[in-house]
């Protein structure tokens, strides 16, 4: 069996699981909701740097969530059977593409409960939500190989904040700076470096995933 | 003696990299007056904590194709001494910038993107306290090790590039070579940088070379 | 006659100008040469005293290292 259909299989798997209890989605969208409704009643109205910095943080916290539990929901049985059937690059590339599915729904649900509850003073729309997009698939590319590690150790959320947070604030720089920009309503041409770093990080990182993940599989 | 050579060697860079970086010709600017000097001492703190955190994820890689426990020892205690000098580089650098900029820690990508790695390798320590098992341990904190470094080698090289930063050669500022326009400055910096780097290593084989022998005699035990 | 005022009044700007330009460099110039560069410490020599303080540590911590990786290499030898 090919790479791509063993893949196309987990991705496959992840979201029939998902759709089944719903749970995740639920909690999280729920987690959103609560969050941005305490900080509305909190700051009840914004400047356009704090509603930047407020959104970001709201979906940093929800995709730690998120994507914490990737490799812990199912049982130790079940994924030591995975492990029999399939390669590890299969099912960390899985996992990677289903926590970048997960993340942009539930970045695209944040956007919108955020905008309707504050108001939206984006500058450039488009571009905003290509930001939201990209900071979406980094977090889950990044989150997906973290969680991976920690859930390795016992006590996984603190590990998971600990091990996350130094290595996704590089990616959270750019992608404020980024959306800064988009909320200024700036000339696109001048986010471009931002963009192209982005991406490349994110290149980066999948590939390193794919490489280390086998090594810590193994077990 | 024989092997000792790049330690004397390290001895006297830094010794004549103090002599020469304090007796030498400088360029004379305002704001900086004589403390340009500080580059002869506080860059090389990072040149060789950037050399150390190679070295462990040379030895990371290395633990991961082998399996042989001494490398991973190498690593952490490559780490150890990294953060070291990491240290020593943030609190020479605030020092410096509180004289300079007005204040110990402006808002500046380097020192953020310093802090930052520091909280990293900081993570990588924490890691490895949190797992038990000898194997696992070494296993999965290499994981992390080389998860981590492409990333903060981004923070620290391309972020600052980006960016407005008060450092040289960044954001418009002017470069190290426009301001040393006669090359006085550049042979006693690059004696400092090999001096300070080949004591961060020797530093790190010395807590190696004793963690070995620790490790023997708990087994003995 | 208009025409010859503004011609006046213009050349009068612009060597207004180069007289504040002028001005400036000179302002600047002097700025650089009164850049304090800690002549007075080392006229009067006091500065080898830094330097002899400071090169007694290094050497100090250099000779302390050294004795560490004796000792250490003494007991790799033991084993």
């Amino acid at each position: 069996m090919s790479l791509l259909k063993e893949v196309q299989i987990l991705v496959a798997k992840d979201l029939a699981l998902e759709w089944r209890s719903k749970q995740a989605i639920n909690s999280i969208v729920l987690y959103v909701v609560s969050t941005v409704f305490v900080c509305y009643q909190a700051f009840e109205t914004v400047d356009m740097l704090v509603w930047n910095a407020l959104f970001w943080i709201i979906l940093l916290f929800a995709s730690i969530n998120a994507i914490s539990r990737s490799f812990t929901q199912e049982s130790q049985y079940r994924q030591l059977y995975y492990y029999s059937i399939t390669s590890p690059k299969a099912i960390i590339l899985s996992k990677i593409i289903y926590n970048i599915i997960l993340m942009t729904f539930l970045s695209i649900v944040t956007y919108i409960i955020y905008s309707i509850i504050f108001k939206n003073p984006v500058g450039d729309p488009y571009l905003y939500f290509l930001a939201v997009l990209l900071g979406s698939i980094s977090f889950a590319t990044v989150f997906t190989m973290v969680s991976g590690i920690s859930s390795k150790t016992g006590n996984n959320s603190t590990i998971m904040a600990i091990l996350a947070f130094p290595v996704i604030i590089p990616l959270l720089i750019l992608l404020l700076k980024l959306s800064a920009n988009a909320l200024k309503g700036l000339d696109r041409a001048s986010s471009d470096k931002e963009i192209v770093t982005l991406l490349a990080i994110n290149v980066i990182t999948v590939t390193v995933s794919l490489l280390l993940f086998p090594y810590l599989w193994r077990d | 003696m024989r092997k000792n050579w790049w330690k004397i060697l390290a001895a006297v860079f830094v010794s004549s990299s103090v002599v020469a970086g304090l007796m030498g010709p400088v360029p004379v600017l305002p704001i900086l007056n004589e403390t340009i000097r500080n580059v002869y001492f506080h860059v090389p703190m990072w040149f060789s904590m950037i050399t150390l955190y190679l070295i462990s994820v040379i030895y990371s890689i290395k633990y991961l194709s082998t399996g042989k426990m001494q490398y991973d020892t190498m690593a952490v205690e490559a780490v150890n001494t990294g953060i070291l000098f990491c240290f020593l580089g943030l609190l020479t650098g605030m020092q410096w910038a509180n004289i300079t900029w007005g204040e110990p820690w402006p808002n500046d990508p380097k020192l953020n993107g310093s802090a930052i790695a520091t909280l990293m390798y900081l993570a990588y320590l924490v890691l490895r306290n949190a797992l038990e098992e000898e194997q696992k341990r070494a296993r999965i904190s290499a994981v992390y090790n080389i998860f981590a470094f492409p990333i903060m080698i981004v923070l620290l090289y391309i972020l600052p590039k980006l960016t407005d930063s008060l450092h040289p050669g960044s954001g418009g500022n002017s470069t190290f070579s426009d301001i040393d326009m006669d090359n006085y400055m550049r042979p006693v910096f690059y004696t400092a940088v090999i001096g300070w780097i080949l004591t961060g290593v020797w530093i790190c084989t010395l807590r190696y070379r004793l963690r070995l022998l620790e490790n023997k005699a708990n087994q003995i035990d | 006659m208009k025409k010859i005022n503004l011609s006046l009044l213009l050349t009068l700007i612009g060597s207004l100008s180069a007289f504040a330009q002028s001005d400036s460099v000179a302002k600047v110039t002097t700025q650089v040469y009164q850049v304090e560069m800690a002549t007075g410490l080392r006229s009067s020599g006091k500065i080898w005293v830094v330097v002899s303080v400071i090169l007694t540590l290094v050497i100090g911590i250099y000779l302390f290292l050294f004795n560490i990786d004796r000792r250490v290499k003494k007991l790799e030898k033991n084993k």
